[in-house]
């Protein structure tokens, strides 16, 4: 049970999987760190991204470039409909943070039943097979899928902290992150920027619920699991933290998997509540895992009230 | 008639459930939606001590309700401890993880459920009797929690809720205050649960999942948030409204996303058309008998 080969392979296959994972608790995060809030529309546009992607290469019989393509445009869309019609909304009513939350829940709720109506609580894969290649490595079993994964994972990572440390835009969601108020004194467009975080974190999820559905079955309900692994995973990084929130979601993800050994499948799901309370208890203010590799300034950041920063940018702008 | 029983039985189970709610969301302004994971509790104690143990319900009801009130405080105390805002991440991940011990348990009956619950009173009473039993424990419930939010307590948990650091710097613990009411509320629901598991004598952990919440929510938010009769206007009249959709025959793996689609689309549009509710705090807040009446959020 406890052979080399059979603890690298689990290692392995987990670290590969793993690279959704913290696409998505990278998405959440930057939402939490630019907007200030705990986005759970999050699990709407997974849903929809997979669900187009499906649709795309199962039902329409189109390449799976068309179909990322597709996905991309539909979780755009959507996020930018939610931003405006929605978050900018509260915003200018000066929605209380109960407000925000149950409106991003509710539409996270209404998006699952809109998709169960459709196309029913079967699961899916976007790919007919779920079964890639397998090339040995050694005795190490490395399939086709994991190296693009890991890859397009890390590019795309990699990528979001270049554009916000190297770019214009990226310095003024920074800038929006630390004092909302103070970034809007100097000419920032606040609700272009909160429309930017939107859409980036779109595009995250995007990719990974694309590398997640040609891996693993998915059904309606699974998105929301995957959004409270991106929460936990951003609660144990450190709010604020997008580096340590996709730390945080590697070693949570491998600790999931290879506790295979210890425990048995149908406890396996639990084991992310428990991640859950034990964080809340013992960390709540994260691992402070990657303190040097923070990307941006957070000093004024507190973690209670954190959905009070879009109100006083909304109270800045009126 | 047993029809029109069920359908009372089932409004004054929601009520309670409902008002409880409101109490915790709409007075305290705490953000948890794991009450149907305290109403689970509820229904599985009563259910499981009734079955195994014997024990009549007038035992085993207040046994579900204690048993919620406790793991309601175990659950937020360390949410509460840090910011308001994990309270909300804890309830999600609570209820969810509870729903996954539920589908485990050898005890619970597992993924298929608890069933063989005996009866409480029905066979005594009837179900018109059991209606009405259901029907004056809501409208007492109701009444209660109308006394305690519009009591000097619940002066304290307006005060607290409006201007936390206000209400600290008063030398009261904001902490404490949010952890009474969120006990107290789940207390109620675990009560609700109770009733529910004796009365319908069978319960599966997907009752509980997070359309509950929807539902419950979506009664609170359409009834009115912050006032007594809000919530029950709400469950009535969510209850009877997807009854004229059962009437249409459709199939179940249609009707239950249906059912969740008005629901979550009910909340949306009185979020922003009319997030008053239909009975308006403005005009039924009496929370203070020396402040002004208190906004709509």
């Amino acid at each position: 049970m406890f052979d080399l080969v059979i603890i690298g392979q689990i290692l392995w296959t987990s670290l590969a999987t793993t690279s959704y994972l913290a696409l998505f608790a990278v998405a959440f995060a930057l939402v939490l760190k630019v907007n200030g809030i705990f986005n759970f529309t999050q699990a709407a546009a997974m849903s929809v991204a997979f669900y187009t992607a499906y649709s795309c290469v199962q039902i329409f019989k189109l390449p799976g470039a068309v179909a990322f393509i597709a996905a991309i445009v539909m979780t755009l869309a959507l996020c930018w409909i939610i931003e405006i019609t929605g978050f900018a909304s509260l915003r200018k009513r000066k929605a209380s943070s109960l407000f925000v939350f149950i409106f991003t829940f509710i539409v996270s709720q209404f998006a699952s039943y809109v998709i169960t109506l459709i196309f029913g609580t079967w699961s899916y894969t976007i790919f007919p097979s779920m079964f890639w290649n397998v090339h040995m490595l050694g005795e190490l079993a490395i399939s086709a899928w994991d190296v693009p994964a890991m890859a397009s994972a890390l590019a795309a990572i990699m990528g979001l902290f270049a554009f916000l440390r190297f770019t214009r835009y990226g310095q003024f969601m920074l800038a929006v992150s630390d004092k909302p108020d103070l970034a809007q004194f100097y000419g920032i467009d606040t609700r272009k920027v909160f429309l930017l975080t939107m859409l980036i974190a779109g595009a995250l999820v995007t990719l990974g619920m694309f590398l997640f559905g040609t891996r693993s079955l998915v059904q309606p309900r699974t998105s929301m699991e995957l959004m409270l692994f991106a929460a936990v995973a951003t609660i144990i990084g450190g709010i604020g933290n997008l580096a340590g929130a996709a730390i945080a979601a590697i070693c949570l993800g491998i600790i999931q998997n290879a506790s295979i050994l210890f425990i048995s499948s149908e406890w396996q799901s639990f084991l992310l509540y428990v991640f859950l309370f034990t964080t809340i208890i013992f960390f709540p203010e994260g691992l402070k895992l990657t303190r040097k590799l923070k990307v941006g300034a957070t000093s004024t950041r507190q973690l209670p009230q954190t959905q009070l920063k879009p109100q006083a940018a909304a109270e800045r702008t009126e | 008639m047993e029809f029109i029983y069920l359908i009372i039985i089932v409004i004054g189970i929601y009520v309670i459930l409902a008002s409880s709610f409101n109490f915790v969301i709409g007075y305290g302004g705490l953000l948890s939606i794991a009450h149907p994971a305290f109403f689970a509790i509820g229904a599985y104690t009563a259910g499981i001590l009734a079955r195994d143990l014997g024990w009549s319900g007038w035992i085993t009801i207040p046994i579900g309700a204690m048993m919620a009130f406790c793991c309601s405080i175990v659950v937020s105390l360390p949410a509460l401890r840090i910011s308001g805002d994990y309270l909300i991440i804890a309830s999600i991940g609570f209820q969810l993880g509870l729903i996954e011990v539920l589908k485990n348990l050898k005890i619970t009956g597992g993924a298929g459920g608890l069933s063989n619950i005996p009866a409480f009173l029905v066979p005594q009473i009837g179900s018109a009797g059991y209606a009405a039993l259901v029907t004056v424990t809501a409208l007492l419930v109701v009444l209660l929690l109308r006394y305690v939010a519009h009591g000097p307590y619940g002066r304290a948990v307006t005060a607290m809720r409006d201007d936390e650091a206000a209400f600290a710097a008063l030398g009261r613990s904001p902490m404490w205050l949010k952890l009474w009411v969120l006990a107290l509320g789940s207390g109620i629901a675990g009560f609700a649960g109770g009733i529910y598991a004796l009365y319908f004598r069978y319960v599966t952990p997907e009752q509980f999942d997070v359309m509950q919440s929807n539902i419950i929510l979506t009664m609170v938010m359409v009834g009115g948030m912050r006032t007594t009769w809000g919530p029950v206007v709400g469950a009535v009249l969510l209850e009877i409204l997807p009854q004229a959709i059962t009437f249409l025959n459709l199939p179940p793996s249609v009707l239950g996303p249906l059912q969740g689609i008005i629901f979550t689309s009910l909340v949306l549009i009185f979020m922003f058309v009319r997030p008053g509710g239909l009975v308006s705090a403005g005009q039924h807040w009496h929370g203070s008998d020396y402040g002004p009446a208190r906004r709509v959020p």
